[in-house]
């Protein structure tokens, strides 16, 4: 019996071809899809795809479908979209369980009904789901601030292709018990088994925002103050260095938290910016701003965005390798340099970035248009410790159903 | 272990680390043998290495010979996580305890495992940084330690636990390799964040012998407060009050009357003695943010039925009031000769009937339980007063710790909030995991540690992972010593 037939076997899932076209991943198509309506139907699809073998590509919202090198094969679509459920929630808690196709902006809408937040802000909240959030390890532009989402999952549920839902952590904000397998799947893209629900601290909503802009000459300068302000106490909850578009170059600070807090954090800033001959953008800075900042990494077109990981330090010499032609956003609080760029400059670029970001750092290549991937090596070199990552894979998928190939080293 | 074997092996050691720094001397060993949990056990040889690269291969020179390993450093378990329980080798790390470097620039410490929590803090101080992380024993326990239990603290409510500050690690395996996972950079470096796996593990997956660590910067003034209540139903509710203000204090820790009065005996920390809870407030920020939301939580407080709230007019009146709390254990001393402390979590709202239960658990078994505990997080830590001399109280504490855990597991919470499963609670992980989610912790573990040769005994129930090594003929069983013996140092 072939994956397709045995997924029609199996209640719950339906097989739409006609949506083929809208599961591609890098220019490959899938024969099947599954759709499980929860954690345990989802390892019941896994199994059957193990059974086949069957290469299973697992979908959330879609967002983060250009990271990573292409897919060796691609049989079965695997999407999270019936498992939408807000399973448990708590506001005197401050803690959530939420099935991994729930789209973070439904989860933010619920919480905000009492006054919370979950405080990470990934690209296209309005698409994207809590699920490829986890395994994509997607952060917004107050990771500074508010860390990633590994210092904000405190449980998770996960369907493994041995057909078993296991779980690891729990409900509450403070556990130690068991191993953190939390970490094992954050960011793991999905190789390693299939995020079926995940539990989260929240927090409550700041009492205040603000944002500041300011411009400056030089992108020296610009990240020198981004990076003083990273050291102080009242930091702010996003810096951001934006290239010059018009005029000089930009750095982009949002405040939040208590009033009083908020409004001396941003008196800290205006100094730091003057002594810096820096000036203040004095334009109400409108309510989008901060959403095309945040999306700015996961273009619509075909353009390529790289992106450095680097010690804070490491930053401007990263920025003085990024060539003339490119668009920069850099988060000097996080080390983290993003590059757009037309495809045909990418290969240079990507080698100048490696050389720049140096032994500590990374660069990666989180989109690019199918055709160019072939010639990219889209993460790069494996990172240290990777002979345990391979055998954590066969470990836990050891007929390689899962991504295969889209992950680091071949993963 | 077989003498010849144990001769044989310890002569390679030797080789490794010299003949001063390895020994298999019964009476020298001793020390060896416990650590602040109840358990003894002891090793068949003790190391003390001077570098990792020597720790790689004493860890290689064990696995060869298929020999336990555990590394220990304070020693401060509470959960018998360094007790040798199936002997073997103990890997210590008293000879490497240097800061390595400190970049200000990045926000990074490099540390070896053996350094004491506080060291680094103290060591950071002058520059108007810290290390967020503070378990009631940083005096004594290390920041390896901390990394095996993913260690907590009161201040863990606003900056999160050990996990959170940790950003890479260099780790000795089974194989003989020395291995680094993460580094200075962010957490959001390429491959599986095995640095967040390994963090936590307790010891099972290999032996840490280098952690780079985040570090911020100091908050200007830390406002503490004292709010008084008439029990502790009312200061639980007055927590869940303070929570849903939006204010996040950076601790909130309660006592309930019977520690207030072994405190007070202790340390005179201030505390009323008619008191039937005390609520401990923190608030970091600028001084006139710290200002205000002290005033807001003093209100809060008041309004939900505080009969006094007491706020630290300087750093010596702060001082005061968390010397009282750090030294709630042990001041236990001045109640009873031995005591059994939990270390159960629960959602905050379940608190209330939480704290009743446990209460209902010592009338009926009269028992006296004490409670100190991190409320702001749920981790409740019950001490069960006790005898360890009179003939059965050992185990029926043991069985009422049992009992406890239970309860939280079915609130929803969990069987350990900072202290770990080790020896300690390794049957009672059940209540909080599934069969099928420790056959992946193991499948995960064996990744790390094939032969399940680090701190075996550990985390997983006896026997549900088919043992790969029978505990070796001869070895003698291990031996409950006296539980929290009065006057000594313990912390939680």
């Amino acid at each position: 019996m072939g994956v397709k037939a045995r997924a029609q076997a199996l209640p719950g899932h339906e097989i739409n071809v006609d949506e083929q076209r809208g599961l591609s991943v890098d220019g490959l198509l899938p024969s099947t899809v599954m759709r499980p309506e929860d954690a345990d139907d989802a390892a019941r699809g896994l199994r059957l795809c193990d059974l086949a073998p069957a290469a299973v590509v697992v979908w959330g919202g879609g967002t983060q479908m250009a990271l990573g090198a292409p897919p060796r094969k691609y049989e079965v679509a695997f999407s999270t979209e019936r498992m939408t459920r807000l399973l448990e929630y708590e506001p005197a808690d401050l803690t959530c369980r939420v099935e991994a196709g729930m789209r973070l902006s439904d989860l933010q809408t619920a919480l905000g009904a009492q006054g919370q937040r979950l405080p990470l802000d990934p690209p296209h909240p309005e698409r994207a789901t809590v699920g490829g959030m986890v395994a994509a390890n997607t952060n917004g532009l107050t990771r500074g601030r508010y860390g990633t989402v590994r210092d904000w999952v405190i449980g998770i549920a996960v369907a493994y292709p041995s057909g078993k839902v296991a779980r690891a952590g729990g409900k509450v904000v403070k556990n130690v018990a068991g191993y953190d397998l939390m970490k094992l799947h954050i960011g793991a893209l999905g190789t390693l088994g299939v995020v079926a629900e995940v539990n989260f601290k929240v927090q409550a909503r700041p009492e205040m925002e603000a944002t500041l802009l300011a411009q400056f000459d030089a992108p020296e300068t610009t990240l020198e103050v981004g990076l003083k302000l990273a050291h102080q106490y009242l930091a702010p909850a996003a810096a951001v260095v934006l290239d010059p578009d018009a005029g000089g170059w930009t750095l982009a600070l949002k405040f939040e938290g208590y009033a009083r807090e908020v409004r001396a954090a941003k008196d800290q800033a205006v100094r730091f910016v003057r002594e810096a001959g820096g000036t203040l953008d004095a334009a109400e800075v409108p309510p989008a701003f901060w959403d095309a900042a945040r999306d700015w990494s996961t273009p619509a077109d075909d353009d390529v965005v790289l992106r450095a990981i680097v010690p804070l330090t490491s930053s401007p010499r990263v920025m003085a390798a990024v060539p003339p032609d490119a668009r920069v956003l850099a988060q000097p609080a996080s080390g983290l340099v993003d590059v757009r760029l037309a495809a045909p400059s990418a290969a240079e670029a990507l080698s100048r970035l490696r050389l720049a970001a140096g032994a500590d750092g990374q660069v990666v290549v989180i989109a690019a248009p199918a055709a160019l991937k072939q010639d990219l090596d889209v993460w790069g070199p494996p990172p240290p410790g990777f002979p345990i990552m391979r055998a954590l894979k066969q470990a836990l998928d050891p007929n390689g159903i899962l991504n295969p190939g889209r992950f680091v080293g071949g993963i | 272990m077989d003498a010849a074997i144990r001769e044989d092996l310890l002569g390679r050691i030797r080789g490794v680390v010299g003949d001063r720094f390895a020994f298999a001397d019964p009476y020298e060993m001793r020390l060896y043998q416990y650590d602040a949990s109840p358990e003894t056990a002891l090793p068949d040889i003790v190391v003390i290495p001077g570098t990792a690269k020597e720790v790689a291969q004493v860890v290689k020179l064990c696995a060869d010979a298929a020999v336990p390993i555990t590394a220990r450093s304070g020693a401060s378990s509470l959960a018998g996580g360094t007790v040798p329980v199936e002997g073997g080798v103990v890997i210590t790390f008293a000879r490497m305890d240097r800061i390595l470097e400190i970049d200000l620039d990045n926000l990074r410490a490099v540390v070896q495992p053996g350094v004491v929590n506080l060291a680094l803090s103290q060591a950071l101080k002058p520059q108007g940084y810290y290390y967020v992380p503070d378990p009631s024993s940083q005096g004594a326990c290390t920041i390896g330690g901390n990394v095996a239990t993913n260690a907590g603290g009161p201040h863990t409510l606003l900056y999160g636990v050990t996990v959170n500050h940790v950003t890479g690690l260099e780790v000795a395996l089974a194989s003989g390799d020395l291995v680094q996972v993460g580094g200075r950079n962010a957490a959001e470096a390429i491959g599986y964040d095995l640095t967040g796996v390994l963090v936590g593990s307790e010891g099972t997956m290999g032996v840490v012998t280098r952690i780079w660590v985040k570090i911020q910067p100091l908050p200007p003034v830390q406002k503490t407060l004292m709010a008084v209540y008439p029990d502790i139903a009312t200061a639980s509710n007055a927590v869940s009050a303070i929570v849903r203000t939006g204010i996040l204090p950076a601790a909130i820790e309660m006592m309930d009357k019977l520690s207030i009065q072994a405190i007070e005996a202790a340390s005179h920390a201030g505390y009323p003695l008619d008191a039937g809870a005390v609520l401990l407030l923190e608030v970091d920020g600028t001084p006139d943010v710290a200002e205000e939301l002290g005033v807001r939580m003093a209100k809060v407080c008041r309004e939900n039925g505080a009969s006094e709230v007491r706020v630290a007019r300087n750093e010596a009146e702060r001082q005061a009031l968390w010397k009282g709390r750090k030294g709630a254990f042990s001041a236990m001393g001045r109640l009873s000769p031995d005591f059994y402390v939990m270390d159960g979590v629960v959602p905050r709202t379940r608190l209330p009937e939480t704290l009743a239960k446990i209460d209902a658990i010592s009338e009926r078994t009269g028992f006296k339980i004490c409670n100190v505990f991190h409320a702001g997080d749920g981790n409740l830590h019950p001490l069960v007063l006790f005898d360890a001399f009179k003939p059965g109280e050992y185990e029926a504490v043991l069985r009422i710790g049992d009992e406890i855990l239970k309860l939280c597991a079915d609130a929803g919470g969990s069987v350990t909030g900072e202290h770990g499963i080790g020896l300690e609670k390794r049957e009672n992980i059940r209540y909080v995991f599934s069969g099928d989610d420790l056959e992946v912790m193991d499948r995960v573990r064996r990744v790390f540690d094939p032969q399940r040769l680090m701190n075996p005994g550990k985390v997983f129930p006896a026997g549900a992972m088919e043992h790969a090594h029978p505990a070796p003929d001869g070895h003698p069983r291990r031996q409950p010593r006296a539980a929290g013996v009065a006057g000594e140092d313990v912390w939680v």
